[in-house]
């Protein structure tokens, strides 16, 4: 069943993948410039990004023990986003041991909300999956605000769009070589840490008595999730609801084993993200209008969202 | 040898405020170890203390002649396992994936199942008489049905000793004697303390009980040593007279009128 959905969701990206490459605005051939130069990156980013924001909200589900966390509803992305932000319009560029300060400077961001969203929420040593995502969408709004003004203050409007819809436009080369690092050290950050996630499901008490350094094991974690959030981030803005969708969908049909979750999401959080993207390519380009990716996500993640808000109050958890 | 050594142990969530205060007692191999007490004499808070959840502020736990604090987490799961009273039953895990969480301090990186963890899944629901659940969703199972999974989960760890935390509280008296005998038999290959708020049955199944009150150790020994009428007026302020079977090895309560 498990490998065989593998192979089933193996197949249906690589089918995703051949479609979004030659279904567009224009349809490319092969040997058109374009084709090389704009719509390969742009597919296998879209894929990356799929990969590092299905496997960071697998992550922060896994060790906040909460199944609404998501890099997106708590702030992760829009603090990164600010970090991202300010590096570009401060001109700090550089790049040391081949890694830009762009998505260093949006992990530190990402590393702090995460901090800031798990201690607002911790009243009397304990969180509550409710509060958790309320001081997220605070912590959101009051970052997304810092974004819009930083960018509103360097006179780039055009990029306060990009940022805070998210999209995949500005997609290149650079883009797809500096975040591939990211996705596959992220992918087996997680693997490794498969089945300290997998004690983890009995609360942190049980799996310390089964062995696990659970002090270690989270800071590792978050780290790692909020360094993928960071790299989604800093090459498509903000992109919401694919760390929730995409665990929950795979959590339905082949339980909570991380030693499959974290596979099987990596490999539909880029199937989704490659099909979102050229919707968001296709819809609108009758009016010659390409619709930021992240909007298409919002359309179809945030009701998904209010159902499984609704789901759970119904089971009375 | 004993498995398990409590020397002048104090112990407790704050440094200010000890809840198990100065208890020594040690533990052979193949005993079944009961801790009575009435509620908040510090039973749950001893047995977390020796599976490392507690913080001890003096006095020392020895397991199989090693300090506890000087095993590292995954040595003393594979020597300790612990269940607790209540445990959440996970979403969409079958009772074979729930045992199978008991591998965890044996586990390789990136590598699947060995023979080893089957085998000892397999010995473990064997053990706990669950052969015929394995694919049952564990959300599904009756609270008699889970305490036994959850059993079994420990068990799995291949711990010489374990821990439980009123494992009969929640079940009904027939699953309670079940449950009680199995564990008796469990102890041919391992040593067990549980707590219990039901002395009769603590003194009826357990080979040696401890007796706790505001922390401090009020008797311990055989369960006809421990239960009297003088102990339990001292523990529980409530006056009851003792019946005795007849080979005069186990002893019950009888409240008086």
């Amino acid at each position: 069943m498990k490998t065989r959905l593998i192979l089933i969701l193996s197949l249906c990206l690589l089918l995703a993948i051949g479609l979004a490459l030659f279904i567009g605005a224009t349809s490319l051939s092969f040997n058109h410039p374009a084709f090389l130069q704009v719509r390969l990156p742009r597919v296998l980013l879209s894929a990356l990004v799929g990969l590092l924001l299905a496997i960071s909200g697998v992550i922060l589900q896994g060790v906040l023990r909460n199944p609404l966390a998501d890099p997106y509803i708590l702030g992760i992305s829009a603090g990164g986003g600010v970090g991202a932000a300010l590096s570009m319009v401060l001109g700090a560029q550089f790049v040391v041991f081949g890694i830009s300060s762009i998505p260093l400077s949006a992990f530190f961001f990402s590393l702090t909300a995460v901090y800031v969203v798990y201690r607002l929420s911790q009243v009397a040593g304990r969180t509550s999956p409710e509060t958790l995502i309320l001081a997220g969408v605070a912590l959101s709004a009051f970052c997304s605000a810092i974004l819009a003004l930083i960018i509103k203050i360097s006179g780039n409007l055009e990029a306060v769009y990009f940022w805070l819809l998210g999209s995949l436009s500005s997609a290149n080369w650079v883009n797809v070589i500096t975040t591939l690092p990211y996705a596959l050290a992220g992918i087996i950050i997680a693997y490794y840490f498969s089945k300290e996630l997998n004690a983890l499901l009995l609360g942190e008490e049980m799996a310390a008595t089964l062995g696990v350094e659970i002090e270690k094991v989270q800071l590792v974690l978050i780290g790692t999730a909020s360094l993928m959030t960071a790299a989604a981030v800093s090459v498509s803005g903000l992109i919401g609801f694919v760390g929730l969708i995409i665990p929950h969908w795979i959590r339905l049909m082949v339980g909570p084993n991380h030693r499959y979750l974290i596979p099987l999401s990596a490999l539909s959080g880029m199937l989704l993200m490659v099909v979102a993207d050229m919707l968001a390519r296709v819809i609108l380009a009758p009016l010659a209008m390409e619709i930021p990716v992240g909007v298409v996500m919002a359309l179809f993640g945030a009701p998904f969202f209010l159902y499984l808000l609704r789901r759970r109050r119904l089971e009375g958890k | 040898m004993p498995v398990l050594e409590i020397e002048n142990l104090v112990s407790g969530y704050s440094p200010h405020k000890p809840i198990v205060k100065d208890i020594t007692f040690s533990v052979d191999d193949g005993e079944f170890v009961g801790i009575v007490g009435p509620n908040g004499s510090g039973k749950t808070t001893l047995l977390r203390s020796i599976v490392g959840l507690v913080a001890i502020n003096s006095g020392s736990i020895k397991i199989s002649e090693h300090k506890l604090e000087h095993l590292d987490k995954r040595e003393l799961a594979r020597r300790v396992a612990f269940v607790p009273q209540m445990m959440e039953p996970i979403n969409g895990f079958t009772v074979r994936d729930l045992v199978m969480l008991g591998r965890t301090p044996y586990f390789e990186r990136f590598s699947f199942d060995s023979n080893d963890d089957r085998d000892a899944v397999n010995w473990a629901i064997a053990e706990l008489k669950i052969d015929n659940l394995i694919e049952r969703q564990v959300t599904e199972l009756s609270g008699g049905e889970f305490q036994r999974v959850a059993i079994a989960r420990a068990l799995a760890q291949e711990p010489r000793l374990l821990l439980l935390d009123e494992p009969i509280s929640h079940l009904d008296i027939r699953y309670q004697v079940k449950l009680c005998k199995l564990l008796r038999q469990l102890r041919s290959h391992r040593s067990i303390i549980a707590t219990f708020h039901d002395l009769n049955m603590a003194a009826r199944f357990c080979s040696k009980l401890i007796l706790l009150k505001n922390g401090e150790l009020i008797a311990a020994g055989k369960p006809f040593d421990v239960v009297t009428p003088e102990n339990i007026w001292r523990a529980y302020r409530i006056k009851v007279t003792i019946k005795k079977n007849s080979d005069k090895q186990r002893s019950k309560y009888v409240l008086l009128p």
